[in-house]
């Protein structure tokens, strides 16, 4: 075997022989480096004999080609090992927990408000926002109520003063809503009332509720249940079927408290009935030429039934172990 | 109101079981509370509406039964005709009404030769039933006449009056009664009262006096029927604080033609039970009789508002049987007249009211409405109240729903130096005032849960606030605050993910929701005593406090048993509303020309604010600044003492044309001028 071989052969040893890209890079500089044996054996090349000279440097030639080919080839396997390396040493627990990024929750109140405006408003209801420190005569002689009344007796009112109150129903929105304004009218609101009630499973002191009303054209007691069917079947999913109560509110005649059909059994949802004549007359609505109607209800009540909640407490106690729930 | 279900049947024979009878009552709009089971059979409770005296009686809840269920309604016990010497009774006693604008009615009867005693166990059987206590033979005929028909009875003993004569007229200031419960009230003018020819025995329609009450030795006494204006026995028992079966009634309206069928029907089972002997006759003044006016109910129009149309004899049949008058005067008009009990039914919609209810609420079809189009909207108030939460919610607190009643609290103070608004004639403490600040309910929140163990610690609430101006003008306003306290999230294995809260996460949640309302919040060091003194900003908004920021005092914390800060926040959103609403964003072409980033770094007294030296880069900016934000705050060694360090990296580009280093050195030599001159800074390099 002459050098030439020799020099093959150990190129193609010492680059299998490589494990790392430093090791690979010495032995590549051992051979083909400008002080490596391959240029040396170039070197040689001028006291061959002429006659050999040409094919010598032929074959010189291939072998550097040869050798190049061997070196790169070697190169890119190490190269693929040493990024298996890499990567297998950067592994992590995947089964452990990731960054924690705060997080932060609407109160189940607000989410339940947000769904019933989305489908209030869906059906055409503006909304409107009233004071909760109302007056008597939004709250109350606005609304029918007849001075004296036993009427008041199921509305325990906080008093401020004579004149001011703490609304004890969000109907109070009706004579602001319906002021300086003209039929037709759908108007819907939401917010806090307060009434006087010993604080227990089911009542509170303090609760949300939603006031819906239209005035317009021929609307009827069929409308209310319709518009009730569809607020219903949208709050709480599939076909909801709907019942009326007589009941007595002063501000709506004739008056009934409707109930739902939902999972296999009534629940009475709230308030409701044709806005009483004498209030359309008060805001100079004829009522010969228009008609409306009015429902209430409790947001509270709301969530409860569709998640199940059986304790009005929870919704202002504002326990973490409550909120984080919804 | 509880009353057996077989009383109900005497008056109305329905072939219904008793939960079909509570069914069918509830219904027609008598709501059963509940039903209770009894060795005498079926009692319930039932609930009336205010509007429905009538309903407080067996007839009137057999009545509405009846009409629900369309079998004939049977009426009372008939009263047999009486013997002769029917007037004798006047030379007996006297009744004159002073007062005829609040006693419609009054009638009396005497019976003599009282035989006292217990009542007939059936009798008792039925009061025990409705929930009243069996007394004495004549005082339990009172009662049971009342659960009959409505009507409040009282008997007098004739003998104890100060001669036979009744007045029903207003009390005397300085008058007083000692009533049957042993109370001695204190009368005055606005109270009307029956009295005999000296003082008075009576207060009208709420209780009798214990110096007339029937007793053991009584012989004669004389029996009241009467009809008292409601809103005269609603105001005299509140007043007094009376309550009773009679003021109940009276307040929710007793029938005026049931006055002497009342006083007969127990006139006649007084005799019946052998209790006494009624002197035939009655002695009757009505000067408030009135006609009831007719109305008129139209079948389109009744159609109009139910949403279906019954028929004309659907319509007679319905009110019949609630004992209306009805024949048709027109095609298509009936006219009406409401019975006597029903003083409810004022005007057309109630007649109408009533045919719906006995036909049947579940007649009335769904439909949902026709005619214009409106168009479905939120509030301004709302959206932003949306967008507050939205971003509140993003930055990692939760939601918290607060009391706005509460007690005095050393945090409920209010940003605008209000005054606190207080409840009138409040029960308890926590129930005097209304909220001037949302942070008394988060802070109480954050303990509640913390005392649990619970976290993270941070809340926020957006709600109503509450104060009253130095004028007396009381204001209501929307408001949001937060209150953080320990790290926005639980404790984690990932080492220093976010940081544990100090007044400046406080302002960075403030600023990110001034980012997501699209305004521009500055701060200002503030003295609210509420607060740690060194670490509190007022905020800003166009010139105008709206809001602040801060931590709570360490004290806060020892209570709170943490040793982590307590950063709150409270922002008055009512005056920031328009600047919310009216703001539009206007477009900018994305910068065509490159940016230069420069480092600056002065090093400056430590009582040298960042907001000085914001304000010198502002100031020499030649409008090319496009960022300005703080990298580093650095004191301690190699700085000297009372010195601290600030790394500024700014961006300057133009919009025009590509700047060169010399435009950006020369502003940068300005700056450093300016720092030098103005507070002493020094700078490391050049």
């Amino acid at each position: 075997m002459d050098e030439i071989s020799a020099l093959l052969d150990d190129a193609a040893t010492g680059a299998a022989e490589a494990r790392t890209s430093q090791e690979l890079s010495a032995v590549e500089t051992r051979v083909l480096g400008s002080k490596g044996r391959l240029q040396a054996l170039m070197a040689e090349l001028r006291h061959a004999p002429p006659e050999e000279r040409r094919s010598l440097g032929a074959r010189l030639n291939d072998t550097r080609v040869a050798i190049t080919t061997i070196f790169a080839k070697r190169k890119e396997a190490i190269k693929a090992i040493e990024r298996e390396r890499r990567l297998e040493a950067e592994t992590v627990d995947v089964t452990l927990p990731g960054l924690p990024v705060p997080r932060g929750r609407s109160h189940p109140l607000s989410t339940t408000t947000d769904r019933i405006k989305e489908v209030l408003i869906g059906l055409g209801f503006e909304f409107f926002d009233g004071p909760e420190l109302e007056d008597y005569a939004h709250n109350f002689a606005a609304l029918n109520y007849p001075e004296e009344h036993p009427a008041f007796d199921e509305q325990m009112t906080f008093y401020i003063n004579d004149d001011r109150l703490l609304r004890t129903q969000t109907t109070a929105i009706q004579g602001r809503a319906m002021r300086g304004r003209k039929p037709p009218l759908r108007i819907a609101t939401v917010g806090r009332c307060f009434r006087y009630e010993a604080v227990d499973a089911t009542h509170h002191h303090t609760f949300h509720q939603v006031d819906v009303f239209m005035v317009d054209h021929h609307v009827s007691l069929a409308d209310l249940k319709g518009i009730l069917k569809a607020f219903a079947s949208a709050m709480f999913g599939g076909d909801v079927e709907v019942r009326f109560r007589p009941d007595y509110f002063p501000f709506v005649e004739p008056g009934v408290d409707y109930s739902i059909y939902w999972r296999d059994r009534w629940l009475e949802l709230g308030g409701a009935g044709l806005i009483h004549p004498n209030i359309l007359a008060a805001h100079g609505f004829d009522p010969e030429v228009y008609s409306g109607f009015a429902f209430g209800l409790g947001v509270e009540r709301i969530h409860m039934i569709r998640h199940g909640v059986t304790d009005l407490r929870d919704y202002l106690n504002n326990d973490l172990r409550f909120l984080w729930q919804f | 109101m509880r009353l057996p279900v077989e009383w109900i049947r005497e008056y109305a024979p329905v072939p219904l079981s008793s939960g079909e009878i509570a069914e069918r009552l509830t219904m027609a709009g008598l709501e059963v509370e509940s039903l209770e089971e009894t060795e005498a059979g079926a009692v319930l409770d039932i609930k009336v509406t205010p509007n429905r005296g009538d309903c407080l009686s067996a007839l009137g809840v057999a009545r509405e039964l009846a009409a629900a269920c369309d079998v004939p309604y049977q009426g009372g016990p008939d009263i047999a005709p009486e013997g002769a010497d029917a007037h004798g009774i006047a030379d007996r006693i006297q009744v004159h009404i002073e007062e005829p604008d609040l006693c419609a009615r009054y009638a009396a009867r005497v019976i003599e030769g009282l035989r006292i005693g217990v009542s007939p166990d059936w009798m008792q059987r039925r009061l025990i039933d409705a929930g009243m206590r069996p007394i004495s033979n004549i005082v339990d005929v009172t009662n049971y006449v009342m659960l009959v028909t409505g009507q409040p009875l009282h008997a007098f003993d004739l003998s104890a009056l100060h001669g036979p004569r009744i007045v029903v007229r207003c009390a005397r200031n300085g008058e007083s009664l000692m009533t049957l419960d042993g109370t001695l009230r204190s009368l005055t003018a606005d109270m009307l009262v029956i009295a005999d020819a000296a003082e008075p025995v009576a207060i009208a329609g709420i209780m009798g006096g214990r110096a007339t009450e029937v007793t053991d030795r009584t012989s004669t006494a004389l029996l009241e029927s009467a009809n008292f204006r409601w809103q005269s026995v609603r105001r005299t028992a509140r007043t007094l604080g009376m309550n009773t079966e009679a003021s109940y009634r009276f307040e929710r309206g007793v029938d005026p033609e049931g006055v002497a069928y009342a006083a007969d029907l127990a006139c006649q089972l007084l005799a019946e039970i052998g209790a006494g002997t009624p002197l035939p006759g009655i002695v009757d003044v009505y000067p408030g009789r009135q006609e009831i006016p007719e109305l008129s109910l139209r079948s389109a129009r009744c159609a109009a508002l139910i949403g279906y149309a019954p028929t004309d004899e659907e319509i007679v049949r319905a009110l019949s049987a609630l004992g209306y008058a009805v024949h048709r005067s027109e095609i298509g008009v009936f006219a009406v007249r409401r019975p006597s009990w029903r003083s409810d039914v004022e005007g057309e919609i109630d007649v109408i009211e009533d045919v719906a209810r006995v036909l049947g609420y579940e007649r009335i079809p769904e439909r949902l409405p026709s005619g214009a189009t409106t168009f479905g909207s939120d509030t301004e108030a709302s959206r932003m109240d949306a967008r507050v939460r939205r971003s509140l919610i993003g930055s990692g607190l939760t939601e918290a729903r607060n009391h706005t009643m509460l007690a005095p609290d050393p945090l409920d103070e209010s940003l605008s130096g209000y005054d606190r608004i207080s409840v009138r004639s409040a029960l308890s403490a926590d129930l005097s005032g209304l909220r001037r600040s949302l942070l008394p309910g988060l802070y109480a929140v954050l303990d509640r849960n913390a005392r649990r163990g619970q976290g993270p610690l941070a809340f926020f609430e957006t709600g109503a606030i509450f104060g009253q101006d130095p004028s007396g003008v009381m204001i209501e306003e929307a408001a949001v605050a937060a209150i953080i306290c320990g790290p926005l999230h639980h404790r984690s294995w990932v080492r220093d993910a976010v940081g544990k809260p100090s007044f400046f996460v406080g302002r960075g949640i403030v600023e990110r929701l001034a980012l997501d309302l699209e305004l521009e919040f500055r701060f200002e060091p503030s003295s609210d005593a509420r607060f740690h003194p060194g670490r509190q900003a007022r905020i800003i908004l166009d010139h105008r406090p709206v809001g602040i920021v801060g931590e709570l005092p360490e004290e806060v914390s020892q209570e709170l048993r943490t040793r982590d800060r307590c950063v709150v926040m409270e922002i008055r959103l009512t005056p920031i509303l328009d600047a919310v609403t009216n703001h539009t964003v206007l477009y900018q072409p994305p910068a065509r020309f490159p940016a230069i980033a420069r480092d600056l770094a002065p090093r400056v007294p430590l009582d040298v604010s960042y907001a000085r030296v914001h304000e010198v880069v502002e100031a020499h900016g030649r409008h090319l600044l496009e960022d300005i934000r703080v990298t580093d705050v650095y004191t301690g060694p190699p700085l000297g003492e009372g010195l601290k360090s600030l790394t500024l990296s700014l961006t300057f580009r133009s919009s025009e044309r590509t700047l060169t280093d010399s435009e950006v050195d020369d502003a940068l030599s300005d700056m450093r001028q300016s720092m030098v001159s103005s507070f002493g800074a020094t700078f490391q390099e050049a």
